[in-house]
């Protein structure tokens, strides 16, 4: 009777989506040593990008997606140069700087009510429809489940390969070792939370694309992507990509069994918590230890 | 010779002084509440006579004129009525929030009312003006701005709200008030169970009828497997409940979060549950994904039977999304309130649209009709009072043919005697431009 195959795809489509959201979320959680709330605005700020060129400026749809994705790197950069580095440098501690995100994510989220109004806007966009039996889809959720693949791909042939990518991960392992060894530190970290803020937003704007376009969109994502942050292990790169999956899976399956035992679907976001508590208690690291040593 | 005082006996001078100022202080104290005691009966002997004096002559001027105006106001007042100069009419819409495309358009026909008789003069020569505010969709926003309207403001009738959830809110409060609240769009059927003969009114029918109309439709076309798919709320619940009045439970109900706005799971549960149709309930800004992704899902094959929440032009584009556009042109049809038509329709779309450049919709016409009510109550009545106005508004609605038909009211003072509803299907009339159809009437 349930279509095991559309709900697997499924997964894999809300794993991808977790994982352009979780990855920033995991990188600036490894850099700055907080959990960034703003980041939920990132994700919300990049599809409201996307919607000003798209259907505003009528600019082609890639175009649009890619300034989606620089113009949310950008505000991340900014919202560490301008807001999170000098209180660090202050001395502020975790929870100062997480209620500054939360706060940063408030002004940003106002700001976008207040230029696109608070109501919920449409792409407009009509995507091809795929059917290959049992599995129906429609060409957005083709292109995220590409997009995290190429992202995955990207971010891993950079983290290993190149001396940027090192850098950042011997950052996240050690600042000051890293400092002492000559990585100028402070460039990473914005470099760090370039990528984080233009993932999230590339992330907000193709979720966006696909259902409607909402003030609190990063919010309907964050809390799982917390869920994947922590599950794989904060600052663990790798962790998230494996966590993203199988809190998507764990998601989309565990509906089955939800409307099996007659319980709304909206329970959906609690059976990834419940996961991440039951983790917790055997293995409070997260599935995998601190960037750097996790892969 | 010794010295007569012997320094032993001697009291110090420290002593002496501070005995010298506590005798002073009690003194004082004495001469002080002494003083006040005899100081105040005197004065209040005094006082009192002085007092009584000056009342007694005030009360006998005072007795005289006051008589004399009481008498003059008693005999103004049964010969002209008691009327603000200028009478105040409030309104509550949905400007923005799920229901904002809905409730401007239907907040232009309340407008519309009041300017026509404005420019003929106003009532009993004194203008209208209309307070309208936004409740944004939201029930707490309602109560807030209705407690304006009522406190701040002093309006003693009010013409809305435009959704179901938002009349629930306020009705307790307002009827505690007794201020009427004249509704041209709410069709819950908790209004009429809850506050009959009180002071809240509808001049749309009730969805124990549009629940009758989509389950008539059901039977009619002869659909066995029914799926529900309705909107987590008042008007979707109230529809849904009648609905099933006549056709039964089916073979899954499904309750949706209008503000998920990601609905492939639910949409997946509908699709294993094999319906031949679907009976949904929604909001144009949540059905816009629902049938976006409906059509992704594969359910186009299915046929979907629609409440008036969508019926709209706000569903097609240029301001709706295309795809929800196409889906509904090829799967979903469905019921919506109308009026008798005729002439005086015609007209009133005329008027509507030339005043404000677009045509009417669903609501606008028993909106101008609610507002209409609450006019000719009041110039009838003569008094600005929200109990006398309920009262004369269903003296007047039984005489008043507007619009959207004759407002006779129910013997439950709530509700219309008449309604009628269309059915209604979408076609592309060509590529990328939709519009509504009419295939077929109830009753």
């Amino acid at each position: 009777m349930v279509n095991l195959a559309q709900v697997l795809f499924e997964s894999l489509v809300s794993g991808s989506l977790y994982l352009l959201a979780s990855v920033g979320l995991s990188i600036t959680y490894g850099l700055s040593k907080f959990p960034n709330f703003a980041h939920a605005e990132f994700i919300t700020f990049g599809a409201y990008i996307a919607y000003f060129f798209l259907v505003q400026i009528k600019a082609p749809a890639f175009i649009s997606f890619a300034l989606a994705f620089l113009v949310s790197g950008i505000l991340g950069a900014l919202s560490y140069v301008l807001l999170f580095a000098p209180l660090s440098k202050r001395g502020s501690s975790t929870i100062q700087l997480m209620i500054a995100s939360i706060g940063l994510g408030l002004i940003l989220r106002h700001t976008c009510m207040e230029i696109w109004g608070g109501g919920i806007l449409s792409f407009k966009i009509f995507f091809p429809i795929y059917r290959w039996p049992p599995i129906s889809t429609s060409l957005i959720w083709l292109l995220i489940v590409l997009d995290a693949a190429i992202t995955a791909v990207i971010l891993h042939l950079f983290l290993k390969k190149s001396r940027l990518g090192k850098a950042m991960r011997a950052t996240s392992d050690n600042p000051n070792l890293a400092m002492a060894s000559g990585i100028n530190v402070e460039l990473i970290t914005v470099l760090g939370w370039f990528l984080s803020g233009a993932l999230a937003g590339l992330g907000g704007a193709f979720l966006a694309a696909g259902t409607a376009l909402v003030p609190l969109l990063g919010w309907k994502v964050l809390l799982s992507a917390f869920a994947v942050t922590i599950l794989g292990g904060t600052g663990s790169f790798y962790g998230s990509i494996i966590a993203s999956y199988i809190i998507g899976a764990a998601e989309n399956l565990g509906i089955v069994g939800l409307v099996a035992l007659n319980l709304s679907a909206d329970y959906r976001t609690a059976i990834s918590f419940i996961i991440l508590i039951v983790l917790l208690i055997f293995r409070p690291q997260g599935l995998f230890k601190q960037a750097g040593r996790g892969d | 010779m010794g010295n007569i005082i012997d320094s032993k006996n001697a009291i110090s001078t420290t002593m002496a002084l501070i005995a010298i100022i506590i005798i002073a202080a009690i003194a004082g104290g004495v001469g002080y509440y002494g003083g006040n005691l005899s100081g105040y009966s005197a004065g209040y002997e005094a006082g009192s006579r002085g007092a009584y004096q000056q009342g007694f002559q005030a009360g006998l001027q005072q007795g005289n004129s006051s008589g004399y105006s009481k008498g003059y106001q008693a005999a103004l007042e049964k010969a002209k009525p008691i009327l603000p100069d200028v009478i105040k009419i409030g309104q509550i819409q949905s400007l923005s929030g799920g229901l904002g495309p809905f409730g401007t358009k239907i907040a232009k026909g309340a407008q519309l009312a009041v300017d026509e008789v404005n420019a003929r003069g106003g009532i009993r020569g004194r203008r209208i003006q209309l307070i309208t505010e936004d409740d944004a969709t939201d029930p707490t926003r309602a109560l807030e701005v209705a407690k304006k309207l009522v406190e701040v403001d002093g309006v003693q009738v009010i013409i809305g709200t435009t959704g179901s959830a938002q009349l629930r809110a306020i009705a307790p409060y307002l009827i505690e008030k007794k201020v009427l609240i004249i509704s041209p769009s709410v069709s819950g059927p908790f209004l009429s169970t809850d506050y009959p003969n009180s002071y809240v009114m509808r001049t749309c029918a009730s969805d124990v009828l549009q629940g009758a109309v989509m389950g008539d439709l059901v039977l009619q076309r002869g659909y066995k497997r029914v799926a529900y798919l309705i909107m987590d709320n008042a008007y979707g619940r109230g529809i849904c409940a009648e609905v099933k009045k006549k056709v039964g439970e089916g073979v899954v109900t499904i309750f949706f979060d209008e503000k998920k706005l990601n609905y492939k799971t639910e949409l997946e549960q509908v699709k294993a549950a094999n319906p031949d149709v679907v009976v949904h309930v929604g909001y144009p800004e949540d059905a816009t994904v629902m049938f976006k992704q409906a059509l992704e899902a594969g359910l186009e094959k299915v046929q979907w039977i629609s409440a008036e929440g969508v019926y709209g032009t706000a569903m097609f584009p240029p301001e709706g999304d295309p795809a929800a556009a196409e889906f509904m042109s090829i799967a979903v049809i469905g019921t919506a309130p109308t009026t008798p038509g005729g002439i005086l329709y015609e007209e009133f779309a005329r008027r509507y649209t030339e005043a404000f450049g677009m045509e009417p919709m669903v609501y606008c016409d028993t909106c101008y009709d609610a507002t209409m009510l609450a006019i000719q109550a009041i110039a009838y009545c003569g008094e600005y009072n929200g109990t006398k106005i309920r009262d004369a508004v269903l003296t007047i609605a039984r005489n008043y043919i507007g619009p959207s038909g004759h407002k006779i009211f129910q013997p439950n003072g709530v509700d219309m005697m008449y309604s009628y509803y269309i059915i209604w299907d979408v076609e592309e009339v060509s590529p990328g431009k939709y519009e509504f159809k009419e295939i077929g009437r109830w009753p």
